[in-house]
């Protein structure tokens, strides 16, 4: 680690931003460019399962479909301060120790099952501890991500860019649908 | 543009400085009435359609879903406050480090440097002056009397409206004159019900749909203009493939190009206008090639300065001459001074839990409008003035976030329609003020060698009383109506988010108390116009792009009337 950060602040030197060629990395990198966020592959796949915990797939797709998981990721390296980013590089090592604990195994080895009923008892934390806010900022993207795809957008909520309509008395059942 | 050291190339009938709102509609007229007319932008081109990158994508193709980045956000703290300003949008907006100004008090300004100016990112409402604003100024003893009344704009208004195409009903009522329009966008069912509430307990409060410059029915005049009727997008800030709203861009520039007399020339800075002592009038102007630095020369026996309020009081304090070392045209003094806005400072919001039968289904490019309805007819209240306001009802999804899994994912993927939300904001007419002012700062230059403009502008008491006001009586209203949740706020933002910064160059009957005489023209310079916000003596509550347009169209006319004559 020692030699990546020495290496790392000449690179910052050189080019006025971090640039890791990805053969010095001794693990695989995320799959989009990251500025920021020091996450890798590994932590990556961790993030997409804590996403698909959050909305499986079931006959409708789920999180990792619609890669909820690298939106997260985009969000959290350009539009977040070093501080959220701070936090959620935390946050994705401690639930990994956190499963560890409970159940012997990292997240990605437990079963479905041990992943929900982990991210149910971080839903019962309070505000202030450092996995709650982690899971809660996760949680939110993952939603937003997740609403705002393109699949959900264009074939569940129905996007209309082109309405050509506004009615003022809509009667409620003939807006909402339930599926 | 052809030999530039040729004279005869950079000679021209009229010039326009400025293509927004109202540079559009002077370059038009004077196309139209055959003058060879030159436009000068500051900014890029901006073709109609064409050059609105990101008018038809979905928001899923934001790869932030609307945000910026922090680190644009972190370089632009001005413009990051307008409402307009986000991912699909930012490309339209003067970002904070571009064209640096001086802020002696506080003032976010904000500011759309290509063809079309701001027309492109305008919020569209257009809702008519009346005798109540005009002539405010001289019964309320503040600034000074208007040189016209209601009567000498309304025909103006009218030619406008029908060109622009302006959606409204007819209201019938004399502080908001009717316009010449098209079919209204609904209100709707709460909307409605507080229009009753309001009408019931109130004399003299009307609650009406905001009259806005959108297409609800295209004519054959707008169909010629290749435009089409409004699709009820309300991503407006984009541009409009259809031109289903009025822009620059789709309507007026394209309307001056197919004349065949319009040169449009973009990049274009204008240094000062150039005063010839000999002739005792102005011959053209001075411009910087916002690219190349290069300083050019253009000449016309009209010029027209429509460069946006605040650059169209820079352009002419730059104008310096040994007959006008304090600016052309400024013996008075006055230019620069007198500038005022409208106060957006406050708003009203609550939830209604009646009429949970209906919804809103699609989308409306305008919402419910109160004309002003203090000291309208009389003084009755401890300020001057008053204010108008916005009013809106919506009823947006509800899905709870609770829990994780399959019984999360039901939950999002089956949204309940949520309560009904009612919102609030005002409009407040704000007293021009001498210590209200901006100038040219003593030292610091842009890059195009123009001094910086240092502005100065603030709020007052009468303000304050205002908001309090407007606050006291929406809340009443709201109470009235049985409105709950009702939250009061004051955002207490500088002056300038409101985007209706006005006059500096006002309009006024004396020369030692103003600057332009009735038609819009420098009282001691008569063959330079300015119709944009920086003539207007006072500022109404009404959203002024209208009055602009109709400022423009008639001040071109009379420019034209005086230049056949041989008297400019």
């Amino acid at each position: 680690m020692q030699r990546r950060t020495v290496l790392k602040n000449f690179l910052i030197l050189a080019a006025g931003t971090v640039v890791i060629p990805s053969c010095m990395n001794d693990r695989s990198a995320a799959s989009i460019p990251l500025k920021h966020l020091q996450v890798d592959g590994e932590g990556e796949k961790l993030l997409a399962e804590i996403s698909e915990t959050i909305i499986p797939k079931t006959a409708i797709p789920g999180a990792k479909d619609v890669y909820t998981h690298l939106f997260a990721l985009k969000m959290i390296d350009d539009c977040y301060g070093p501080e959220k980013q701070q936090q959620f590089e935390t946050g994705l090592k401690d639930i990994e120790k956190l499963s560890k604990k409970k159940f012997g195994m990292g997240f990605l080895k437990s079963s479905p099952a041990q992943r929900e009923q982990l991210l149910t008892e971080l839903e019962s934390r309070k505000k202030g501890d450092a996995l709650y806010d982690f899971y809660q900022m996760t949680k939110a993207l993952t939603v937003q991500g997740y609403l705002t795809s393109k699949y959900v957008m264009t074939n569940i909520t129905k996007y209309e860019l082109v309405p050509g309509r506004y009615n003022g008395f809509a009667p409620v059942k003939t807006v909402y649908h339930q599926i | 543009m052809g030999d530039l050291k040729n004279t005869a190339s950079r000679t021209f009938d009229a010039i326009v400085i400025g293509s927004g709102i109202s540079g559009g509609w002077a370059a038009k007229e004077l196309c139209e009435k055959g003058l060879k007319t030159l436009v000068l932008e500051r900014g890029r081109d901006v073709k109609h359609i064409k050059d609105y990158p990101t008018t038809n994508k979905m928001p899923w193709e934001f790869e932030h879903r609307g945000r910026l980045p922090l680190e644009v956000e972190k370089a632009n703290p001005i413009v990051g406050r307008c409402y307009a300003f986000g991912e699909a949008t930012d490309h339209f907006f003067v970002k904070d480090n571009e064209h640096p100004y001086v802020q002696e008090k506080p003032f976010d300004w904000i500011r759309g440097y290509q063809v079309g100016g701001k027309s492109l990112l305008w919020a569209r409402q257009t809702q008519r002056w009346s005798d109540f604003d005009f002539e405010g100024p001289a019964r309320d003893g503040f600034a000074v009397d208007w040189p016209i009344r209601y009567k000498d704009l309304a025909p103006w208004y009218s030619y406008v409206e029908k060109f622009a195409g302006i959606a409204g009903d007819k209201d019938g009522l004399a502080e908001l004159p009717d316009s010449d329009s098209l079919p209204a966008y609904p209100l709707n069912a709460v909307e409605k019900y507080f229009k009753g509430i309001v009408a019931k307990n109130y004399n003299g409060r009307h609650v009406i749909s905001g009259r806005c410059a959108h297409l609800s029915q295209p004519q054959q005049i707008h169909l010629d203009q290749g435009r089409g009727k409004c699709q009820n997008r309300t991503i407006c800030e984009r541009g409009c493939p259809f031109g289903g709203y009025f822009s620059s861009n789709a309507t007026t520039i394209p309307w001056a190009a197919k004349t065949g007399n319009m040169t449009l020339r973009p990049h274009s800075v204008v240094h000062s206008i150039i005063y010839d002592e000999v002739k005792g009038k102005a011959t053209g102007v001075r411009v910087i090639d916002a690219t190349t630095k290069d300083a050019i020369e253009y000449y016309a026996p009209v010029i027209f300065v429509n460069a946006a309020a605040l650059n169209t009081n820079l352009i002419l304090l730059n104008s310096t001459s040994n007959r006008f070392p304090n600016g052309i045209g400024n013996d008075s003094g006055v230019l620069g001074k007198y500038v005022a806005f409208h106060n957006y400072r406050a708003r009203v919001s609550g939830t209604y839990e009646g009429l949970q039968e209906f919804t809103t289904d699609g989308r409306r490019p305008t919402s419910g409008y109160l004309p002003r309805f203090r000291n309208v007819r009389k003084q009755e209240t401890d300020f001057l003035r008053g204010y108008a306001a916005g009013f809106g009802a919506s009823r947006s999804s509800k899905q709870s976030w609770d829990g994780v899994g399959k019984s999360l994912k039901e939950h999002l993927l089956n949204p309940q329609a949520g309560p009904w939300k009612v919102n609030s904001h005002m409009m407040g007419e704000t007293i021009p003020k001498e210590s209200n002012y901006v100038a040219l700062d003593g030292t610091k230059r842009d890059e195009w060698g123009v001094p910086q403009l240092k502005i100065a502008i603030d709020y007052d008491a009468n303000d304050e009383k205002m908001i309090k006001d407007y606050q006291e009586q929406l809340t009443e209203m709201f109470e009235k109506a049985g409105f709950t949740d009702i939250v009061v706020q004051d955002s207490k933002a500088a002056p300038g988010l409101d985007i209706h910064e006005m006059g500096g160059v006002r309009m006024g009957r004396d020369p030692k108390t103003s600057m332009l005489n009735e038609w819009n023209q420098l009282h001691q310079c008569k063959n330079v116009f300015v119709t944009d916000g920086a003539c207007m003596t006072s500022t109404s509550t009404q959203n002024p792009s209208l009055t602009y347009m109709a400022f423009a169209a008639r001040a071109a006319d009379h420019a034209f009337t005086e230049l056949k004559k041989g008297n400019i």
